[in-house]
């Protein structure tokens, strides 16, 4: 057991690194989604999609901002995602 | 009456149709902002010689967000058990954006061990009435704890990935002075810590389709879990999970499925154990590996009308083995299949039958056969 923390530790090194290399750029068929098309993918994945008149626009702005977190979606992901919410409630 | 009432509503409302009304109020909202959401549920249960109603909760979440980096969410669970109101923190963290990928969080915070706490415990998410094996009591998995965490979204070779590393306060080990026969029986939720070592873990998580349906995902942890100064001080424990989820419309199926599941290695270092009972000294020494999974199927229709689009089929199976000749040894199986009405995209109406098989375990050796019907109502708000 005592290898352990060495591997956890080397895994993340490797992980940070990886963060940092792999996370410069946005693949274009990703950044190509729309605010709706993400809406359905990151929302869906864990639960039903909630209809955008659940909330009015700030709500929205708290629930999303929550969810950027909670989801681990991107900023660029989750401000598309607010932006369409807010353009169809 | 109803003019007393509707006069004091009215006195109620004042002063907000006042502020509505004055012209120094701007619509223009601030940056800190706050929002009640959370979930309910009413539960009913049959089997075993038991018809009741049993537990109900309220689990009111509360987030704050005082800026568009700066958030903090809260999550009270309250519920009546054995004719009392008990009340417990869930979580209760901070989150920090550093850059528009990663966050850091910290204070009582879901412990990312998996996808199944983390993503799926509220009621109105998880698609049964009840936990996989694995979690609830004699739970051998993480849930929640103390500590801090680095998490966000990210792009690898042209893939979405996630990402999470943390360190927290960690589980312990029951050594036995409670309840002998747990001995050597790993305790994930620690409310206070028991020594200086701090649990370190994370998971990463990979979309191979660019549509997002896949998600797989590894976990990892690694704790010492005796108490300090104890003799199980050195005690060490590797977890290591396995997780998947695929979410996808199949036209072909004439619905969507969600397949999803979860596969847990728990390793403890091996070293006897002494335990006294009935005024002599017992031995256990016994190979300290449990494991644990659980893998769920759920189907919703997309044809006929709406009512027919409302239901969803659900089924579990899991499992949870423990260590052979430990004093909790045990061998479990669990079937659970549902049926859920979906009033709206956060209501639901569940039904479902779970069957348990235990064969060993510390309660009652000998095979051990449960049926169980349950009623769920619940509601995300």
């Amino acid at each position: 057991m005592k290898k352990n923390p060495i591997i956890l530790t080397i895994a993340f090194m490797i992980f940070m690194a990886m963060m940092i290399i792999g996370g410069c750029a946005t693949p274009a068929h990703i950044s190509a989604k729309s605010g709706a098309q993400l809406w359905g993918e990151a929302c869906g994945r864990c639960h039903n999609t909630a209809s955008p008149s659940t909330f009015s626009d700030v709500d929205w702005d708290i629930a999303v901002k929550h969810m950027q977190f909670r989801a681990q979606i991107t900023e660029d992901e989750a401000n598309k995602i607010v932006e369409f919410l807010k353009s169809a409630n | 009456m109803r003019q007393f009432l509707l006069g004091f509503l009215a006195v109620l409302s004042a002063p907000l149709l006042a502020q509505t009304t004055d012209s120094s109020f701007s619509p223009k909202p601030g940056n800190s902002r706050y929002m009640i959401r959370g979930y309910a549920d009413a539960n009913f249960i049959a089997g075993e010689g038991e018809i009741s109603f049993g537990n109900a909760r309220l689990v009111p979440l509360f987030i704050y967000k005082q800026s568009d980096r700066l958030l903090f969410e809260g999550e009270l669970e309250l519920e009546i058990e054995d004719g009392e109101v008990k009340m417990a923190l869930e979580y209760a963290n901070f989150y920090y954006q550093l850059t528009p990928r990663m966050t850091v969080r910290m204070g009582k915070i879901l412990v990312p061990f998996g996808t199944f706490f983390d993503r799926l415990h509220p009621s109105w998410i998880n698609k049964l009435p009840t936990v996989p094996l694995g979690y609830g009591h004699d739970g051998l998995l993480p849930t929640s704890d103390l500590g801090i965490e680095v998490r966000g979204g990210a792009y690898l070779a042209g893939m979405r990935t996630n990402y999470s590393v943390y360190l927290t306060n960690g589980p312990r080990i029951n050594d036995g002075e409670e309840e002998a026969d747990e001995i050597g029986m790993i305790v994930p939720e620690a409310d206070i810590d028991n020594n200086k070592n701090k649990a370190f873990g994370g998971r990463f998580g990979l979309f191979p389709f660019a549509d997002q349906s896949l998600e797989l995902g590894f976990s990892a942890q690694s704790a010492k879990l005796g108490d300090k100064g104890s003799d199980f001080e050195d005690i060490g424990a590797f977890l290591y999970s396995f997780d998947w989820t695929l979410v996808k419309t199949l036209p072909a199926l004439g619905g969507r499925i969600d397949l999803r599941g979860q596969l847990n290695f728990v390793n403890i270092d091996n070293r006897p154990y002494e335990v006294l009972e009935d005024g002599s000294l017992e031995t256990f020494d016994f190979d300290n590996k449990s494991k644990t999974a659980f893998y769920q199927l759920a189907y919703r229709p997309t044809f006929g009308n709406q009512f027919v689009q409302n239901l969803e089929l659900v089924g579990r199976y899991s499992t949870l083995t423990t260590p052979e000749e430990a004093p909790w040894e045990s061998q479990s199986t669990q079937w659970t299949l549902g049926l859920n009405y979906w009033v709206d995209w956060r209501t639901a109406i569940k039904i479902a039958l779970q069957s348990d098989e235990v064969e060993g375990g510390h309660d009652s050796p000998g095979l051990t056969k449960t049926d169980l019907f349950f009623i769920q109502w619940t509601i995300g708000f």
